[in-house]
């Protein structure tokens, strides 16, 4: 049995930490608000604190019992951790950083050096090598760290918030190359956030976490289509819209259960089951279709209308339902439609994401 | 152009005659010798000799205190709460002590009718009238400083670079060599030549404990005391040959002390 099982009870400032979960090799999202018990979670896993009972497995290892009076001190766990702010350690360049563990575990120079650049190799980024940390970029640091991390062979991968920090553009990148990085790799890794978008992203197992406990734990679709509580059901916001993808002669298109038919990259999709996902930002609205446009679109009636901060979210229903958000300037440039109003929700087929189901 | 405010001139005027008040008598010692007098000083034996105890004992104390002074450095930057602030008292003791009762406490515990005394003596160790009584009150003034200060630094480490460490498998010991001392080394190299430049000019406390035996315990301050009795001409060359050691030291300090950016 490989993967970690674990039951920790710990207090915290505001309220006590219940969890018990288990990580089986590849990604599983733990999603919760800010401050939920998230980063404290991850500490008391790791080593770095001590809960005040339970059990942490790392498949047939035991790193902490509170029974048995038994708890492995950080350096004996082999857990690979990423932190939110990287901890990078300045004084060394890329190299030294990344041959840290090695070098404290005691294997030579060559052989550091040889799997240093192994690891350099398979993460793609060799031309950083002899950088100092200092000057990269976020998103070759957050690179850095995670090879970093993996140096010491760990048998649980632990990340908090790996794209939080980052610029919006380096975050599409560091999440593509995470998520092929760790297919390759299969190890289990808990992959911490507070953002809905990387969940709609990663499309993984997702645990939710709320004020130190799990809420719900279950697989992206279930996530979606019932959602426990009412941060999860934010990530509902994101328009998920689940179908059939079929061939009709010979291009691929895609029917949802309404009966709309949409398109979308179908770079990597099989014909059959599938979901089609967009984000709210990405879906434009019209009250008359804008002439040739080749995207998908639907024509609904308007359900709901919130404000949230500087945008307003709109859900159009029809065959399906779209949730679509837009500035407030946006909004009364279309006179400020009420409920009932009838009106176009469009998005392009490059902006949406399409995937067979994997239950 | 904009009239100057009463407030900015009023911290002007004072920090003006903040450096009068500093800078003014430094001027008077440069002007009270001359250069002349002062290459006279560097081949008196005497002054030499002083001139040696003075740096030898600065360096004689300088792993003590590095060796003591550290670790207390690096757990009390660990500690927080109450302990902290009590520990920090401690330490703070022998800083708001007058010199010359410093002198007089170290010789009350070690001198020979001290409390440690006798077992000294018995050990055939005497420690009063010695190189080491330098050594020794140094230590026991300016480790404080120096603890101190270096808690401050450590206090500037990030812990997750420590913890970053332990995850990827190093030991404590491990962490603290390889991450946290590399970290603060500039300015841990700064901390100790301030610390030699402090040693360099004590003199209450090593009159007291040390006494003032020329040849043996005689540091330059004691020297520029006993010789501004028979000849005032010479303190004034030893005090600008004092003064010119400290301002080395002290420009080494700010070439070696990490520049805090945001000032």
């Amino acid at each position: 049995m490989s993967g970690l099982n674990c039951v920790v009870h710990s207090p915290l400032a505001h309220f006590k930490l219940d969890l018990e979960l288990s990580v089986e090799p590849g990604i599983t999202i733990l999603l919760g608000p800010n401050g939920a018990g998230k980063s404290s979670f991850l500490r008391l896993l790791s080593g770095l604190t001590q809960p005040s009972s339970g059990l942490i497995k790392l498949g047939e290892r035991t790193l902490f019992d509170s029974a048995n009076g038994i708890d492995l001190p950080p350096e004996q766990r082999r857990i690979g951790m990423v932190f939110q702010d990287l901890a990078l350690f300045p004084h060394l360049n890329v190299n030294g950083n990344i041959g840290f563990g090695m070098k404290v575990r005691g294997s030579g120079r060559v052989e550091r050096q040889k799997r240093t650049a192994h690891l350099l190799d398979i993460l793609n980024i060799a031309h950083l090598a002899e950088r100092s940390v200092t000057s990269l970029s976020g998103g070759e640091r957050q690179k850095v760290a995670l090879a970093r991390s993996l140096t010491t062979d760990p048998e649980l991968l632990l990340l908090d918030e790996p794209t939080a920090a980052l610029d919006p553009t380096a975050r599409g990148e560091i999440r593509d190359w995470l998520r092929s990085v760790l297919v390759k790799l299969n190890i289990p890794t808990l992959l911490v956030t507070h953002e809905v978008e990387e969940v709609a992203y990663f499309r993984k197992r997702v645990a939710v976490i709320e004020r130190g406990q799990i809420v719900q734990h279950g697989s992206f679709h279930q996530l979606l289509s019932e959602p426990t509580t009412e941060f999860i059901a934010q990530v509902v916001g994101v328009n998920y819209i689940p179908g059939e993808v079929t061939e009709v002669a010979g291009k691929q298109v895609f029917r949802s259960k309404g009966g709309l038919t949409f398109i979308a990259p179908f770079e990597q999709v099989k014909p059959g089951p599938a979901c089609l996902t967009i984000y709210p930002w990405d879906v434009a609205v019209y009250r008359n279709l804008p002439e040739g446009s080749p995207r998908n679109h639907l024509h609904g009636r308007v359900k709901d209308v919130v404000l949230r901060g500087d945008r307003v979210r709109m859900t159009l229903v029809a065959e399906d339902k779209l949730v679509a958000e837009l500035s407030v300037r946006g909004y009364q440039a279309l006179g400020e439609p009420q409920p009932g109003a009838r009106l176009w929700a469009v998005f392009k087929a490059r902006e949406s994401r399409i995937e067979n189901f994997q239950e | 152009m904009k009239k100057p405010r009463l407030f900015n001139l009023f911290l002007a005027v004072n920090g003006l005659l903040l450096g009068l008040l500093i800078m003014l008598p430094i001027l008077a010692l440069l002007l009270a010798s001359s250069p002349v007098e002062i290459m006279k000083l560097l081949v008196d034996p005497e002054v030499l000799t002083a001139t040696w105890i003075t740096l030898l004992s600065s360096f004689c104390a300088l792993p003590l205190m590095f060796l003591l002074g550290l670790p207390s450095a690096y757990g009390l930057a660990r500690c927080r709460g109450r302990l902290r602030r009590s520990l920090e008292v401690l330490l703070e003791l022998p800083m708001v002590m007058p010199p010359v009762v410093a002198g007089l406490a170290l010789l009350l515990a070690f001198g020979r009718r001290g409390l440690f005394g006798e077992l000294f003596s018995n050990l055939g160790i005497r420690v009063t009238f010695t190189l080491g009584a330098v050594v020794l009150g140094i230590v026991f003034i300016v480790t404080p400083f120096f603890v101190r200060r270096c808690t401050v630094l450590f206090d500037g480490v990030d812990k997750k670079l420590e913890e970053a460490a332990l995850i990827l498998g190093a030991t404590p010991w491990q962490a603290f060599l390889y991450v946290v001392l590399p970290v603060v080394k500039r300015g841990l190299f700064a901390e100790l030549i301030m610390a030699v430049a402090q040693s360099v000019g004590l003199f209450g406390a090593i009159v007291m404990f040390a006494g003032n035996l020329p040849g043996r315990t005689q540091t330059l301050s004691l020297a520029i005391y006993s010789s501004f009795e028979s000849d005032p001409q010479q303190a004034f060359a030893l005090g600008t040959l004092l003064l010119l050691i400290s301002l080395l030291l002290l420009a080494a300090v700010h070439m070696l002390a990490p520049r805090d950016r945001r000032l």
